[in-house]
């Protein structure tokens, strides 16, 4: 009974308030469902004429859960401290760090993910953690403004990897007349652009635009201020060095993103997702991880 | 509980321990069962069964034939009306704890006038009309080409099909529709307006028609793997543009190495995220979360190291020296796991009169442990085969056992910090935490949604080795 009489209350006092659109949610399924079944009594009734009068008062049914019986429903959940292992080990070897992914190794006998395939920690050869040092080393020396460097690295990890990204290549290129530049050298960055870039420019036309707008930058006496003066900022550096990164990870079979991300993502959709059914204890701080109760 | 344990233990022990008992006890469970297990096929795990054949015991009529091989169905005689078509149903509904299901079925004759069908029905189905002409049921017929949702006029929809053609018909559960294919390629899909279990179902309607169905046992004409990937990945791009902050993956990493006291991984880790470009905002030095997070790491580090290099006499002792009050119970469960350890590695070293005598003296006064008598029992049956390892109790031979009694060891020093009021927080890590939440959201969203759809399964992002 409470459910109803609940409801003639509220709408009662809302009605008199004059409010106009208004949503009840209710948790009392039973009372919703027979707001359309006009048998169920004179309160239901009373209900129903005064959602009829009133053209935008609507009722919905949300499921509500406690904390204890959400609680319970986690403590059944086990999830395999090998599979934890493996994300910490994924989140560090793509991320780059060699050091810590290597002790890793060694603090929990956790193996390495390589082309496709989980390696037992015992049988990685070092060989394999030296892929990630080249790897970072290219990383740096993009971040740093050492192109040059970066691109002969890349060439003795993989001479395949430039070739098959002419856009990655391109950036790269784009990226030593942004240094020639900021470094004053204006006539070794003209010969530099005429010479590698503007034939690159000529097959295709997304380059060319890029060229134009790079070569613009000596156009400005004040260039750390002028409209493109972006170009000149880390975050361009910080760019290329990801796409570099990228490029080097699916060169050797591996993914470009660690996995954690993409997990953190899914919780954040999927809690939404039932927020959307269901009231229930959320968790809003990633980073403690702590469970907080359901407005009521 | 036994009572001796009661009186010495304070409660918050009692939780933790017989945490972690339930654990193993869960581990022998799934795993002892299966030894060779990597990789179990995720729906082994949901336990549902699918449909292998067509169903032989309801039929009405016996308009059509189905042959004894259950896969392949006949219309003998001339058809005279609407009532009298040869349908047939699988023998189970389709499974819904999954992404997509999906059959098909290939046209080896079209007969005199190729009025053959595939379609999706209820067990409330009438078998003797074509899946669609009757409310809800669902049929994409080969004579017209048109899709059929319950009633006798049909909507435009694909191409016709017949002799030496391959249909196919599936549930998208993620979409709620159900899509056909013919000849490998998706002709269309329809919103799947039926609730509750629908049975795959073919039909054949005029004289000497007869089709084959596959169930899976042989792999489809349609490459369904690869529609499943492009599934997932427009759900994906869905979740890829949620916005998370920009650190929240390292300061989870960082704290899950303090956790389980991964020491030197996390000095080396903290070092690298001040000289990445840009540096990782790291936690200041002295606030309350960075100061549990480090309680008695380096001791917990060294414990770790122990138990899992298989030295539990030295564990033993250290624990005495640094925290005797986690082992001078002799009958805590903390006690308990580090004695099987032993007992294990006495066995891995190939001691078994040695493992014997220790067991005999060891075991008896944990009797009162709830899951004493199954624990212990694994851990004899070590003796009893040549090769351990791979008998169905090998699992305690694994790194993972060590890892469980190394977590445990680590989780009761964790709570004798005196400023963690819940015990529990001590258990879990955050990460694992975080994975609870989103396995929960995503159970009472599929039970929301009558059950249908996967559930999430941290193997398969482990296992998608999808190239950027």
């Amino acid at each position: 009974m409470e459910g109803e009489i609940g409801l003639l209350e509220g709408l009662k006092w809302i009605k008199s308030l004059n409010y106009s659109q208004v949503i009840f949610e209710m948790d009392a399924k039973g009372v919703v469902d027979a707001l359309d079944i006009l048998e169920f009594g004179h309160i239901i009734s009373e209900c129903v004429d005064i959602l009829s009068s009133e053209p935008y008062f609507q009722a919905s049914s949300k499921k509500f859960i406690t904390r204890e019986e959400w609680e319970k429903r986690l403590s059944n959940i086990k999830v395999r401290k090998e599979d934890m292992n493996k994300l910490v080990m994924n989140f560090l070897v793509t991320e780059g760090y060699v050091e810590a992914a290597e002790k890793f190794r060694l603090e929990s006998g956790t193996g390495l993910e390589f082309k496709n395939a989980w390696i037992p920690y015992w049988k990685i050869a070092d060989i394999y953690l030296a892929t990630i040092t080249d790897r970072m080393a290219v990383k740096k020396a993009v971040q740093n403004g050492n192109v040059e460097d970066a691109i002969e690295k890349v060439n003795d990890l993989n001479p395949e990897i430039l070739d098959t990204n002419p856009q990655l290549f391109f950036h790269l290129q784009q990226q030593r007349l942004i240094e020639l530049i900021r470094h004053g050298k204006v006539e070794e960055a003209l010969e530099f652009a005429q010479e590698e870039l503007a034939p690159r420019g000529e097959e295709n036309q997304g380059f060319l635009e890029e060229l134009e707008r790079t070569v613009a930058l000596l156009a400005f006496e004040d260039v750390a201020n002028c409209p493109i003066g972006e170009l000149l900022d880390i975050s361009q550096r910080l760019k290329t060095a990801s796409e570099v990164n990228a490029a080097i990870l699916i060169s050797q079979s591996h993914e470009k993103d660690p996995k954690l991300p993409g997990l953190l993502k899914m919780l954040m959709w999927a809690q939404n997702q039932l927020g959307g059914k269901a009231t229930y204890p959320r968790i809003n701080n990633l980073s403690t991880a702590a469970l907080e109760d359901p407005a009521v | 509980m036994s009572e001796a344990t009661s009186q010495s233990e304070p409660p918050a022990k009692d939780l933790i321990g017989s945490y972690f008992l339930d654990l193993w006890l869960y581990t022998s469970k799934t795993l002892a069962l299966k030894p060779e297990t990597e990789l179990k096929s995720e729906f082994e795990e949901e336990g549902e069964e699918s449909p292998t054949a067509l169903d032989t015991l309801n039929s009405s009529g016996g308009f059509s034939v189905v042959g004894p091989d259950k896969l392949s169905l006949l219309y003998p005689n001339a058809n005279l009306h609407g009532h009298d078509v040869g349908v047939v149903q699988a023998n189970r509904p389709a499974p819904l704890k999954r992404l997509l299901y999906y059959f098909e079925m290939y046209v080896k004759s079209a007969g005199a006038k190729g009025q053959i069908s595939i379609g999706f029905t209820t067990s409330a189905f009438k078998l003797r009309r074509q899946p669609g002409w009757e409310a809800n049921s669902y049929g994409y017929h080969g004579d017209d080409g048109l899709l059929y949702r319950g009633h006798g006029k049909g909507d435009p929809f694909g191409p016709t099909y017949t002799t030496g053609d391959t249909v196919g018909g599936g549930i998208n559960y993620a979409t709620q529709e159900f899509f056909f294919t013919k000849n490998g390629v998706v002709v269309g899909s329809v919103y799947k307006d039926v609730k509750g279990p629908v049975f795959p179902t073919v039909a054949v309607h005029s004289q000497n028609e007869e089709v084959t169905v596959n169930f899976g046992k042989d792999p489809f004409i349609f490459d369904l793997k690869a529609y499943e990937a492009e599934q997932r990945d427009k759900q994906q791009s869905k979740i890829d543009n949620v916005h998370i902050p920009q650190d929240a993956s390292y300061g989870i990493i960082r704290s899950y190495l303090q956790h389980y006291g991964y020491e030197e991984t996390l000095k080396l880790l903290d070092i690298a995220g001040k000289s990445t470009v840009p540096p990782v905002s790291v936690v200041p030095e002295n606030s309350l979360n960075e100061k549990d997070g480090t309680y008695a790491l380096n001791q917990r580090k060294t414990l770790r190291q122990l138990i899992k290099s298989g030295k539990i006499d030295e564990t033993f002792s250290t624990l005495g020296n640094w925290y005797p009050q986690i082992v001078q119970d002799g009958t805590s469960t903390t006690c308990f796991l580090l004695h099987c350890q032993k007992f294990i590695e006495l066995v891995r070293d190939g001691k078994l009169e040695e493992a014997i005598m220790y067991g005999r003296s060891e075991f008896d006064k944990f009797k009162k442990l709830s899951g004493f008598d199954d624990l212990v029992k694994d851990c004899a049956a070590l003796l009893a085969y040549e090769q351990p390892s791979k008998s169905s109790v090998g699992y305690l031979l694994q790194e993972s056992q060590r890892e469980l009694v190394a977590d445990a060891v680590n989780t009761m020093i964790l709570s004798t910090n005196p400023n963690v009021k819940d015990a529990n927080l001590c258990v879990h890590s955050c990460l694992e935490r975080l994975i609870r939440q989103v396995t929960a959201c995503f159970l009472e969203k599929r039970s929301l949604n009558g059950d249908q759809g996967e559930a999430f399964q941290l193997s398969r992002i482990l296992n998608s080795g999808k190239k950027g």
